[in-house]
């Protein structure tokens, strides 16, 4: 047997004007599930405390909470001491009990054909993996397009998906997946991740859906334009302006001894909006010992045609990049854009590896730069953290050159073609992380996407720089000092 | 006080597993069908939680014949054959119902719904989705339900039945926050499943707390076979606060062998025909005898090991084993999980006829509250099989039932709101008394049984019934509820256990020397109810 002490966040719609944490202290046998807490709380301390469970063993999925802001199964997370309780991020009915009835009402059912269809094997090992849902609803509690649009979740579009694949479904669920939301999913990642059953939601559903309605002429008239400019410039963006790719030479030497070399794969947003932070970025490996090549004929990953179902032009796009890398002997491809990286990493089967420049820098090492006296918040971009499991490694390198401050790991609202399509749901979404922000007291937010360093600065005050924007003002400051006291 | 009358309808289906809903869609062709339930619908019960299979005759080579042998072996002879008969001819059709209706079993290479072998049975029929099986058919179930006009009542824990002289006029429950809700119909379903909750170690659900068989018994139904409780051979035993969770009879249909602490492939001192893939009754009793005989595990198990098997096989065919043990630290490709006997399912219940009619006029009764399909022990994939059958029976001849003249008796509803202010009244944590019950009934009525365990388990439970439990708020009336089905349940299987002073299938009598086989025993069924309790005796096997 063994002590924990767990804080649960309790209220009473019949009591309480709101909810309080409380703290208690129970013996439980090794090995015991947060459930196990929740039963020995209720047998020995308080009897009122109210939470569902079923069948124990992780297939009913009634027992879902959050334990430390991360939803989970309670029957199947060990319970740790000092971890904290809470109910769903859905309409709590008391307690840890919260209101999964209208959400699962939601989910759309099979509707038979009148005459009888009966699956192939081929159709069974289609829907299979889409059907280990057991409807917890942790996707819905961390979904942020759930919380401002009327999009109806993740494990709805994944029910959609597989009555698509379901020959004997009389249904069109194109239509009703656009209806209930289709377009309002940021592809941020969250719900798979924290999906106990692992289903990939964004890939296995989301995009899937969002093909099927291309192919029927219903994607998003913008997500339509972007997909004819990617077609017809290989990018996704028009250009404006004189392109990061017209700027830099094709080899960018260091200024040291190399470290290792690199083909640096820039993405469209670098490329032709955001170039000051790839540039910065080029100054920074260029002081740490990297070698830089840079292949101009690389166009854009496809990822905004892949979130947004527009697949016509995929395959060219790969061949072309894959070609353009391949063809100057790269072994490594480095990313900063987060949505490329992911892209390559996941979407692509690259004859080279792929790397983050997160992870390049904190691989290889990088001079200290000097302590820039300001405090800094860090915004997890979604295909980073989520989508290449990339969360300490910016950490590190923010804290050699600032002071730190976190916040919560919630979308800014730009992913998966909702900043193009649903503009309105991009602002609700970048407004609640300029709150989060504002929170912290922070004098400037760190990111590393570009998309997120563009949308994030129109929903707070405060300067949004790019990691390596960061670290070169971190360099300048120590060159300064330098010179400063060689001058005295 | 006066309790609301939430409705009046044709048919009023308690439980929300396999057999209710199937009980419910069924029902709704023939009138206002309500589905109540204590949990959330396709959430509650064990029909969600059953990983193995559903036994089907779907093959020329197999026969309806053959599984209706099987299925009378199994249960050592002791099945109302009639139902057994029924049972392996609408099994089939069930399965098309749900295959027809979405749920997506396994397939074969030649588009056919896959089958493996499972124990007692001579021919592989047992269809599946996985190791989730019964969630697969629940998330059909719900899914067809949701295209009736079935009204649900969700989170409502019904505590007792609604009389009318004899007849069964509906029920009377509790919502969620505690307060008294009527239900009259024609005619009322109980499909709330089993009860090995009243066990300390079992796989049942939260819901498996034995409510049908204490409600039917208070209200005057025969219930029967009460003592034949099949263990299941496999339930995990680590960590210790999971104990009991079940471990799939798959595991050993695909080819997972028992050993004992010295290595040693026991079952071929007990079943070496049969060897792992034996029927439930033996392999439970061989595992139980080897940990007894100081070869189990240090941790008071055996094991059971798939390591040889390919990696693909069980990635594929037992993905949720493979994922919960890895949640607890075992990677099964790799390491032996450990296994002992769990309290699994009641083979015994209330007595029906083919048309599901209990011995009360209004009441039905589908699934594991029944008795007589399963005999003294139940086949592994015969569960699933039997929640479809007889949900659709049951659903169809309450649908068909005549409409019912319903008069509330207030005395009735008064009784129950006196029981409910003692509840509140009560002074005993009604968790310790479940606790007491749970541990009595392993320690005296689990799987090896004599008279004097049994009386003296009988007498303690007994003695917790009446126990002076408290409810600490409105809202634990359910559950105060629930611990006296629990303690009314256990009483009926010690008695039953009692009454039967023979060994057969799932029931084992220490105390007795027997030198009749179950083929040729001079009992039939045990019988409880508050009119008469006794054992039948079979007439020409004496």
């Amino acid at each position: 047997m063994k002590e924990l002490t767990v804080r649960i966040r309790r209220f009473d719609p019949d009591k309480d004007t709101g909810p309080h944490v409380e703290s208690y202290t129970v013996k439980v046998n090794d090995g015991a599930r947060v459930l196990h807490v929740l039963h020995a709380i209720h047998d020995t301390l308080d009897p009122t405390l109210s939470y569902r469970y079923s069948c124990a063993s992780g297939q009913c999925g009634s027992c879902a909470v959050r334990v430390n802001g991360e939803p989970v199964l309670a029957c199947m997370e060990e319970a740790k001491d000092r971890i904290t309780i809470e109910p769903l991020n859905l309409a709590v009915k008391k307690d840890l009990v919260t209101d999964l009835i209208p959400r699962l009402d939601q989910i759309a059912s099979l509707l038979p054909k009148k005459d009888v269809v009966l699956p192939k094997k081929a159709d069974i090992d289609a829907i299979k993996p889409l059907k280990d849902c057991i409807e917890c609803l942790s996707c819905v509690s961390v979904c942020p397009a759930v919380d401002v649009t009327k999009f109806i979740g993740p494990t709805a579009m994944r029910q959609e998906m597989r009555l698509v694949l379901d020959p004997r479904d009389s249904g069109d669920r194109i239509p009703d997946a656009i209806r209930d939301g289709l377009f309002f999913c940021t592809t941020c990642q969250a719900c798979w991740k924290v999906c106990p059953k692992s289903i990939e939601i964004p890939g296995k559903a989301i995009e899937k859906l969002r093909a099927h309605a291309n192919k029927r002429g219903l994607s998003l008239p913008r997500h339509m334009e972007v997909a004819a400019l990617v077609q017809e410039t290989g990018r996704s963006i028009p250009r404006t302006s004189e392109s990061f790719l017209e700027k830099v030479p094709g080899v960018i030497e260091p200024d040291g001894p190399v470290k290792a070399t690199v083909g640096f794969f820039v993405g469209c947003m670098y490329n032709l909006r955001q170039q000051q932070s790839a540039l910065d970025a080029m100054e920074v490996l260029r002081r740490n010992g990297i070698r830089v090549i840079i292949p101009k004929e690389q166009v854009c990953c496809g990822s905004p045609l892949i979130r947004t179902g527009n697949l016509a032009y995929i395959d060219e796009l790969k061949r072309r990049n894959i070609e353009t890398f391949k063809s100057r002997g790269i072994d490594t491809v480095l990313t900063m854009c987060a949505g490329c990286g992911t892209t390559l990493k996941k979407d692509y089967q690259t004859p080279f590896a792929v790397i983050d420049i997160n992870e390049l820098l904190t691989r290889y090492g990088i001079e200290p730069p000097a302590r820039l006296p300001i405090k800094a918040t860090y915004h997890d971009p979604c295909h980073l953290m989520r989508g290449q499991d990339i969360r300490d490694q910016p950490r590190a390198l923010i804290r050699q050159v600032v002071d730190l401050v976190e916040m919560p790991s919630i979308c800014c609202g730009s992913g998966g073609g909702v900043r193009a399509g649903n503009p309105d749901e991009a602002a609700a979404l970048g407004k609640r992380r300029g709150e989060e922000i504002k929170k912290t007291g922070a004098d400037i937010v760190i990111t590393s996407c570009p998309f997120c360093e563009f949308h994030i600065a129109g929903h707070t005050d405060k300067p949004v720089k790019n990691i390596a924007t960061v670290l070169l003002e971190g360099y300048r400051e120590k060159d300064r000092k330098k010179a400063a006291g060689s001058k005295r | 006080m006066l309790a609301d009358e939430v409705c009046d309808c044709h048919v009023l289906v308690i439980g929300s597993g396999g057999a209710g809903v199937r009980a419910a869609i069924e029902a709704s062709q023939f009138g206002k069908t309500v589905l109540i339930s204590k949990t959330i619908v396709g959430k509650g019960g064990c029909t969600t939680m059953a990983e193995g299979g559903y036994n089907a005759v779907l093959r020329e080579l197999d026969s309806c014949g053959g599984h209706y042998e099987d299925t009378l072996k199994g249960g050592a002879y002791l099945n109302d054959p009639e139902l057994v008969d029924i049972l392996t001819k609408e099994a089939p059709l069930r399965m098309g119902d749900l295959v027809k209706w979405g749920a997506v079993f396994d397939f074969t290479d030649a588009d056919e719904v896959a089958q493996r072998p499972f124990g007692g049975q001579r021919f592989p029929r047992t269809c599946y989705a996985g190791d989730r099986t019964g969630h697969e058919m629940m998330m059909t179930l719900v899914d067809r339900l949701a295209a009736t006009d079935v009204e649900t009542l969700q989170e409502y824990t019904v505590i007792d039945l609604l009389k009318d002289g004899d007849a069964v006029i509906g029920a009377m429950a509790l919502d969620e926050k505690g307060r008294l809700v009527l239900l009259k119909a024609d005619s009322t379903i109980l499909a709330t499943g089993g009860g090995t909750k009243v066990y300390d170690i079992s796989t049942n659900s939260s819901s498996g707390t034995g409510d049908g068989y204490a409600m039917g018994y208070r209200a005057g139904a025969e219930l029967i076979d009460m003592e034949m409780v099949q263990f299941h051979p496999t339930g995990a035993i680590q960590p210790y606060d999971a104990r009991g969770r079940l471990v799939t009879e798959a595991v050993r249909g695909e080819g997972g062998v028992l050993k004992n602490v010295n290595g040693e492939r026991f079952m071929k001192t007990y079943d070496p025909a049969r060897m792992e893939l034996s029927t439930r009754d033996v392999v439970a009793r061989a595992i139980a005898t080897e940990i007894l005989k100081g070869r189990g595990t240090p941790n008071g198990g055996v094991y059971l090991d798939v390591t040889h098997l390919p990696r693909e096989q069980i990635e594929s065919r037992l993905p949720v084993m493979l994922e919960q043990f890895k949640k607890f630290g075992v990677d099964i490709r790799t390491t032996p999980m450990e296994v002992a006997p769990t309290a699994h399912h009641i083979m015994g219940g209330l007595r029906i006829t083919s048309e599901c009619r209990t011995t009360l006029p209004g009441l039905f009764a589908c699934g594991e509250v029944s008795g007589s399909v399963h005999g003294a022990n139940r086949l592994g994939g015969n569960a699933l099989a039997e929640t479809q059958v007889f949900g659709k029976r049951a659903g169809e001849s309450a649908g068909k039932a005549a409409p019912r003249k319903k008069i509330v008796d207030q005395q009735q509803v008064d009784a129950q709101q006196d029981r409910l202010n003692r509840f509140l009244a009560g002074t005993i944590n009604p968790s310790q008394v479940r606790k007491k019950l749970q541990l009595a009934m392993w320690e005296g009525a689990g799987i090896f049984r004599n008279a004097g365990d049994l009386e003296k388990t009988l007498a303690l439970v007994k003695q917790l019934a009446p126990s002076r439990i408290r409810a600490a708020s409105p809202r634990n009336l359910a559950e105060c509820c629930i611990l006296e089905n629990m303690c009314l349940t256990a009483s009926l299987i010690c008695r039953a256990a009692l009454l039967r002073t023979e060994s057969r299938g799932a029931h084992v009598r220490t105390d007795i020397v027997q030198t009749h086989d179950a083929e040729h025993s001079p009992f039939g069924h045990t019988f409880l109810s508050r009119a008469r309790e006794g054992i039948e005796i079979r007439e020409g096997k004496q």
